[in-house]
């Protein structure tokens, strides 16, 4: 009961930030409704016994991404005439939803034929030591993998990001 | 509780992310979509590792929340390059790969 409660919370939190996102004609607002979605996401997951991916989407994601993403939104500080017009916003929201809520229905449709009770799980899962005993085991070469796409986002990040030095000579 | 509502729910959020792509001329509202559709992604795999009791799950969602930041760093110092470039962030106004009308 309780369970069911906190995940209505957490839902509700999870659209809410997600429709300000798409609502919002504030970039701030939407950076902010990013920050509550991504908060959200990391409840469920506690909520899934997964203590060690709430972990990791506290730090990651709404630690260091949603952060970043404010950085920038106040960096550029845009003013409001420099926005994107969009007169037809609301009318573009509701058209390409209509399209998409079949694609979704189809989505819903196929994950609940899978449907199975949760299974009763192991009194270590989802800590940080299972994960890890099978990072280190399993997944060890996607593991190098992400170290090295990690390095080259870097990379390429500092190479766009950069302002170009003109050679006036 | 059963696993029905959080199927529901990440379906609804990759929706919600699809239908941000589709509608907005915002680049930065476009990379705050893509980044609710992967989050939708890592929770519907968190949903199915817990139902499986099956730790392989989180750590696929471990990767992809590097992949994540990754995506985060690219797109942000695109973002910013064109802000800088164009003074803007309407995705109609960057056109510079487009070929020009004539020659088309």
């Amino acid at each position: 009961m309780l369970e069911n409660s906190i995940f209505a919370l957490l839902a509700l939190f999870l659209m809410i930030g997600a429709m300000m996102v798409i609502w919002s004609r504030e970039t701030i607002l939407s950076a902010f409704g990013f920050l509550v979605a991504m908060l959200a996401i990391a409840g469920l997951f506690a909520l899934l016994d997964n203590s060690f991916l709430f972990l990791a989407q506290i730090m990651v994601t709404a630690g260091a991404v949603v952060v970043l993403s404010l950085m920038v939104v106040t960096s550029i500080n845009l003013k409001e005439e420099n926005l994107p017009k969009e007169p037809y916003k609301f009318r573009w929201i509701v058209v390409s939803s209509i399209l998409v809520a079949p694609f979704g229905l189809l989505i819903y449709r196929s994950l609940i034929s899978l449907h199975k009770s949760f299974a009763e799980v192991s009194s270590g899962y989802g800590g940080l030591e299972m994960v890890g005993d099978r990072l280190f085991t399993d997944w060890v070469l996607p593991f190098e993998i992400v170290s090295v796409l990690l390095l080259a986002a870097m990379l390429a990040a500092i190479v766009i990001a950069r302002k170009e030095i003109r050679d006036d000579s | 509780m059963t696993p029905e509502p959080l199927f529901a729910i990440s379906t609804l959020l990759f929706c919600i992310g699809l239908v941000g792509i589709i509608s907005r001329r915002n680049l930065f509202v476009t990379y705050i979509s893509i980044e609710l559709m992967l989050s939708a992604v890592n929770l519907l795999l968190a949903t199915f590792s817990r139902l499986h009791g099956d730790s392989a799950g989180s750590v696929m969602v471990l990767l992809m929340i590097a992949v994540i930041a990754a995506e985060a760093a690219l797109f942000l110092a695109i973002i910013i390059q064109l802000a800088r470039s164009k003074k803007s962030i309407d995705s109609d106004e960057f056109s510079q790969l487009q070929q020009p009308r004539e020659s088309l």
